[in-house]
């Protein structure tokens, strides 16, 4: 099923432009009847590459075995591939066959994903895929066989996204085992995935999912149109296909939510959302994004709504903190001292004594430092990351104030950005408010509060322009549907969550009935 | 469109500079004053004086980690001649290396001779200069000069200035905290007359009646008490002072008070009680009877017996009616006092009855708008208390009786 689906789809775009970077030149062609032909094309090919294996097999007649070293269960292969070969299809051996490419397919080789292939180029994908290949003399026809058993990362828990409650697993690094975990939530014939081939050397695998009758043919379209457009030599990572195909690539904030969990994957196609996903990466790419999304956890979901809503608005209070107080305070203490209540201006000014810096330069010095901080814990080895925090607490949090070169205030203040700063949940959503602090900060400290008003207003200008795949960024509150609020501000018990959000899930919007609110009436009693 | 967002980027940059706030000042560039002193200078000049926090002093900060004490105090005082308020603040000014900021004025004191002038020239600024706030408490000190009660030390807050704020709160006469705004209106309004909280510098009475006798009290004294309230005239001259009480009622039956405590005597069950009334409220009635003027004001409260020396046990309603009855009689018996006494000496009308006559009755208020003055001098004012018990504590009657002592 897969390889059938896939080499059709790597067979349409041969037909029309087949990049041959990847390939050797002129290597490509039919494959001849000799199999010392085919050998010698085969290692011009392979020439250099160490990691092939070549192994001739004296049957009758005689045939080669072709595969990569390190990406094949070898003792599949010896068990499954050379065992009855060697045995059954040795002349004087205990069969004595003769062997043909039917045959084998047939009945000598034990593999479930099999396909025969008569171009050259396939045998070498096929070999490169993680494929064995059994090239026979006589025959003009390849059998590629499927024994693919390299090195994997077991499923962990994701270390990115982590909850409290909900499933532990995370995606790894194999496309198929990501799928897996998907196809595992959702064990629907309507969940597609299409496969293309990404990359033209680094050949990448890539699926694009979606769940038919509910996804939007608009987005799905917009998609595949945006990925197809795509030329790249390598794609080591889903972030090589987001810079491609967002919407505003120079805008701070992001427009495709990338994901670690399969949970969240399935929730987002349950919307009606898309899922990019991308071999040898766990983040799978979900387009279209709002922004809205980039406030939610994964958890918000598992956790009773009451509790999530409280969590909600603690969470958005966080956010604007994040993006402002220090700018506030800044504009604040420099230009409108009368707005701070009086015992808090003394204190700011008692702890302003002595101290050399302008307030603004202060916390544009605390701001940078913390980021450094922050960027410094990321990329340490665990080992010295506790040096960092001890570093980072004492020296600067500590010996800064004691010494006099920075207040206070501006450390709390930038201790208080940086905790409300991580209290969002989409890290890559977290960045684009990190980054947006210090022009803000710039704005305060020229303009005091007008700039800042400024700022958000320029802000809220750009947010309502973004649109990530024809959605607009902010839907559903640019256009508010009753039914698509439930899930913004609170978060509504499921059952009240009746219908899917319309941006995302085109027509197909009913996903409940409704009257399902449990009570005593409804026989909710054990009755 | 490259072309265009780049002229739209500009544009907006420009939007920027053109206009917004360009009084960027550090906190510790400025001076900030909590309280503020207005006196008369000779040369029809006048003095004022500013009370300025001295931040490296105060308490809890990172620069004075060590021997906080003794190192004098957290505040100090500026003072400075001028023609008028700006001419004086920009003397003051040479005096001082940080900008004058007044945002935070908490305190407007007048000193008592000032008061006296008329203080109608010099309000101006306080209303239109932006940084001020309407919310500023006015007070008059009673015999002494605004400077001086600007020296003073008060025990419990840093800033002496804060001090005087609090104690006219806790006086039990709190009004809205708009001293300012409070006064500007009166000042304005047809005929009534403002009145202001009255302090004097010192905790202890040296001589009991502080109205006649004029106590000089060291600059040095330590601490201040809110000793009344001070009547104006229309042309915001001081004519008199008025005591706490007396301050009370007038506030009471001007809408102005929330909370009072009202003890009285009984007549025949032998003690007395104190109640706590909150919720106070005022209503006037006028009526042109007979060439006179007539006011009937109508004070409601609610409020609960804080204590009871009487042997009555409280959880018998006649017994709280009976109260009620005489705290009745109490109440309308010193307000009654008070707003004689105003008419009598003063003839101001600080009790805001012009307006409430010109807002219930527009047509009585015609015919004798004209000549208020007089006719408030003349009217026959009525006072009717009507209060309510609404809790008498968690004891009916007092623990300590004897049972047979308590009379149901």
């Amino acid at each position: 099923m897969r390889i059938k689906r896939r080499s059709s789809s790597v067979r349409d775009k041969r037909a029309t432009s087949f990049d041959t970077t990847h390939l050797p030149t002129g290597a490509y062609g039919e494959l001849s009847k000799e199999l010392s032909v085919n050998e010698k094309m085969l290692r011009e090919a392979f020439q250099g590459c160490s990691d092939i294996v070549f192994r001739p097999m004296h049957t009758s007649p005689k045939s080669l075995l072709i595969f990569t070293d390190g990406l094949i269960d070898t003792k599949t292969l010896e068990k499954v591939v050379l065992k009855p070969l060697i045995f059954d299809g040795h002349s004087g051996g205990p069969n004595d066959l003769h062997i043909s490419s039917d045959i084998i397919q047939a009945q000598l080789v034990a593999v479930s994903k099999i396909q025969t292939v008569s171009n050259i180029n396939e045998v070498i994908d096929g070999i490169l895929k993680a494929n064995i290949c059994l090239l026979i003399d006589g025959e003009n026809k390849a059998i590629v066989a499927d024994l693919s058993g390299f090195e994997r990362r077991a499923v962990e828990e994701p270390e990115a996204e982590v909850s409290v409650r909900g499933p532990r697993d995370g995606f790894t690094e194999t496309l198929r085992i990501n799928t897996s975990l998907i196809r595992r939530r959702i064990r629907s014939p309507k969940l597609k995935m299409e496969s293309i081939t990404l990359g033209q050397v680094s050949q990448t695998d890539i699926a694009i999912v979606y769940i038919e009758g509910i996804v939007s043919k608009t987005v799905l379209d917009e998609v595949r149109r945006r990925i197809g457009r795509i030329q790249m030599d390598g794609v080591l990572e889903s972030g090589f296909i987001e810079e491609f195909i967002e919407d505003a690539p120079w805008s701070p904030f992001p427009q495709i939510q990338n994901t670690e969990r399969p949970d969240v994957v399935c929730a987002s196609l349950l919307e009606g959302k898309v899922a990019i996903m991308t071999d040898n990466t766990p983040f799978v790419l979900i387009a279209p994004m709002t922004f809205w999304t980039g406030l939610q956890a994964v958890e918000d979901y598992y956790e009773r709504s009451v509790y999530t809503t409280f969590i909600r608005f603690v969470r958005y209070s966080l956010f604007n903190i994040a993006l402002m107080l220090p700018s506030l305070y800044v504009a604040l203490s420099t230009f409108h001292q009368q707005l701070i209540p009086t015992n808090l201006l003394i204190s700011i000014a008692n702890s302003r004594e002595g101290v050399p810096f302008p307030t603004f330069v202060e916390a544009l010095l605390m701001e940078f430092m913390f980021e450094g901080l922050r960027e410094a814990g990321l990329r340490m080895p665990r080992a010295v990351g506790s040096a960092v925090s001890i570093v980072g607490a004492l020296v600067i949090g500590q010996s800064a104030v004691q010494a006099g070169i920075v207040s206070a205030p501006v450390v709390i203040v930038v201790a208080m950005t940086g905790i409300a700063s991580f209290a969002i949940p989409r890290y890559n959503f977290g960045t684009a408010y990190r980054l947006l602090r210090f022009p803000m900060l710039i704005l305060a400290g020229l303009f005091g509060l007008y700039g800042i008003i400024s700022g958000v207003f320029l802000m809220i200008i750009h947010l309502n322009g973004l649109r990530s795949f024809g959605v607009p960024y902010m839907s559903p509150i640019v256009s508010p549907v009753p039914h698509t609020i439930k899930d913004i501000f609170v978060r509504a018990p499921r059952w009240m969550m009746t219908k899917r959000p319309e941006f995302s899930s085109g027509t197909n919007v009913g996903r409940i009935p409704d009257g399902q609110q449990p009570s005593p009436k409804r026989g909710g009693g054990g009755q | 469109m490259n072309k265009h967002s780049t002229a739209f980027f500009c544009w907006m940059i420009s939007l920027l500079f053109i206009s917004g706030c360009w009084d960027s000042s550090e906190v510790n560039d400025i001076a900030i004053e909590l309280a503020w002193g207005i006196d008369h200078a000779p040369h029809q000049q006048i003095k004022i004086s500013a009370q300025a926090i001295v931040p490296s002093k105060i308490a809890g900060g990172q620069s004075n980690d060590s021997s906080q004490s003794g190192k004098g105090k957290p505040y100090f005082v500026i003072t400075s001649d001028g023609m008028n308020t700006l001419d004086a603040v920009q003397r003051m000014q040479t005096k001082l290396s940080r900008k004058v900021f007044r945002g935070h004025r908490r305190v407007i004191v007048i000193g008592e001779a000032m008061a006296r002038r008329g203080i109608k020239d010099i309000f101006d600024t306080y209303s239109r200069d932006p940084n001020l706030k309407l919310r500023t408490d006015i007070f008059i000190v009673k015999g002494d000069t605004a400077q001086n009660f600007l020296q003073v030390s008060y025990p419990l807050e840093n800033i002496p200035g804060i001090g005087v704020l609090g104690e006219y709160n806790q006086a039990g006469t709190a009004s809205r905290e708009m001293g300012l705004l409070n006064f500007l209106l009166a000042a304005a309004s047809d005929s009534a007359c403002p009145a202001l909280p009255v302090v004097a510098i010192g905790m202890n009475p040296v001589v009991a009646d502080e109205e006649e006798t004029q106590d000089r009290t060291e600059p040095d004294h330590e601490g201040f008490r809110i000793v009344g309230s001070a009547i104006f005239n229309k042309e915001l001259k001081l004519v008199g002072f008025v005591n706490l009480e007396e301050g009370r009622a007038m506030r009471w039956v001007s809408g102005n008070l929330k909370k009072i405590t009202v003890s009285e005597t009984l007549p025949q069950g032998k003690g007395n009680v104190g109640m706590d009334i909150i919720k106070t409220k005022s209503k006037m009635n006028a009526a042109y009877e007979g060439g006179r003027l007539k006011i009937n004001v109508t004070l409601t409260g609610k409020g609960a017996i804080r204590e009871n020396n009487t042997n009555l046990d409280l959880t018998k309603t006649s017994n709280i009616s009976y109260l009620e009855k005489a705290l009745n009689r109490h109440a309308e018996e010193e307000v009654r006092q008070a707003i004689t006494r105003v008419q009598k000496d003063y003839g101001t009308d600080v009790f805001g009855f012009s307006d409430a006559i010109r807002r219930k009755d527009l047509t009585l208020w015609k015919t004798i708008g004209e000549d208020w003055e007089e006719a408030f001098k003349e009217a026959e004012i009525t006072v009717k208390a009507n209060m309510t018990v609404r809790r008498i504590g968690i004891t009916g009657p007092s623990l300590q009786l004897n049972p047979k002592e308590i009379r149901k």
